[in-house]
């Protein structure tokens, strides 16, 4: 069960968001997958932050993977998993320090306990280190990452997640 | 803040409600096109099957669509080559867990019905750098260690999106197509099937029209 806070934190998007569907297959639509623009990942927030100019600052990034779901973490257990990233282009002003990823949790598919994986699920929050020059800024990193349910996976997409970064 | 907070919350909850009503809504609309009145327009029992079947597919029944790719070794192939045998088509990627779960099978599989003329083909998801040709490479080069890592003992095509299209869309592996000797599709799977529903799709293909 989701908790008050973070159930006040997402509020209406949350809310007016989809619901968490079954799986489609590729000849249909997927509910989840369609209304997010094809995207089994959301970012809910920041959308704007403000931080003080010229000094090393964290912005904490959120997302959601969409239930029954999971991602490669930053860190995947076999080389040919694709890892899950955040990137950014050069942004004037703004110089990005470092990303840091949680650990991920340990996952087998049910049909192969053997195949150990290092995964996200639920909420996903990276933290991005900035130094920002007095003024406005838009950060428009991007998440890569690939996903999974328990038999199923799907190609590795992009989530756009931008955020406007006010350095005072 | 708290204001805020509390406005969230409350504009959260309304929608939530009439969302809910709206898809109660749906779900009476659609309960009463299911059942008319006067009767007419009643599905029929194998539309019914097929509504209910989530694993249908529109291309079950219907012709594979021919085409041609490059294996590991840059040699074309068609699937026109394979007419006249039960054959098996599976879309896989190296990144794929379930698909490093299916391929053991379809090997053994191939082994075992290969008397019967089963073949196999597996086709490669995994992106190509095509305007690379040095990144091209090495990508060839994974796809390629990796099938002989999992000691695969059928062709393996590259660059399924050039196709996937024709064999709706492919979105999501594994997908495996089992198609008999006149070229039908017989039947599809979409994401990790058991081994004793891949095999009994498999035996359908080999059980169809012989030509």
């Amino acid at each position: 069960m989701r908790s008050l806070a973070l159930f006040a934190a997402l509020g209406v998007a949350l809310a007016a968001g989809p619901g968490v569907q079954a799986q489609k297959l590729p000849w249909q639509t997927s509910d989840t997958a369609s209304a997010n623009g094809g995207q089994l990942v959301r970012f809910l927030y920041p959308q704007q932050v403000v931080v003080a100019a010229g000094k090393p600052q964290t912005i904490e990034m959120h997302f959601r993977i969409a239930g029954g779901f999971h991602i490669n973490s930053h860190v995947p257990l076999q080389k040919s998993l694709i890892r899950t990233d955040l990137t950014a282009p050069d942004t004037p002003g703004v110089k990005i320090a470092g990303v840091d990823f949680p650990a991920g949790s340990p996952y087998a598919f049910p049909a192969d306990p053997s195949q150990k994986l290092s995964v996200y699920a639920g909420e996903l929050v990276v933290r991005m280190h900035i130094v920002a020059q007095r003024g406005n800024h838009l950060i428009q990193a991007s998440l890569r990452y690939q996903a999974c349910d328990t038999n199923t996976c799907f190609p590795p997409r992009n989530v756009a997640a931008a955020v406007d970064v006010i350095a005072q | 803040m708290v204001a805020a907070v509390a406005l969230m919350i409350a504009a959260g909850v309304v929608n939530f409600v009439h969302r809910q009503r709206e898809q109660r809504a749906r779900l009476e609309a659609m309960r009463m096109q299911l059942v008319p009145a006067d009767g007419s327009g009643v599905p029929s029992a194998d539309e019914m099957a097929a509504d209910a079947d989530p694993y249908s597919t529109p291309l079950n029944g219907q012709q594979a669509a021919n085409f041609t790719l490059q294996d590991l070794n840059g040699k074309e192939v068609s699937l026109a080559s394979y007419k006249g045998k039960p054959l098996v088509v599976d879309f896989w990627a190296t990144w794929c867990g379930p698909c490093k779960i299916e391929i053991p099978w379809l090997e053994k599989l191939q082994d075992q019905y290969a008397n019967q003329g089963l073949a196999i083909i597996g086709i490669s998801a995994d992106d190509l750098d095509k305007d690379d040709p040095a990144k091209l490479f090495t990508e060839k080069r994974e796809i390629s260690d990796f099938a002989t890592k999992m000691h695969i003992n059928y062709p393996v095509l590259l660059d399924a999106d050039a196709i996937a299209d024709s064999y709706g869309g492919v979105d999501s592996l594994p997908t495996t197509f089992f198609i008999d000797r006149t070229g039908k599709i017989v039947a599809s799977t979409v994401g990790l099937a058991s081994r004793d529903e891949i095999e009994a799709d498999i035996q359908k293909a080999i059980g169809g029209a012989h030509s």
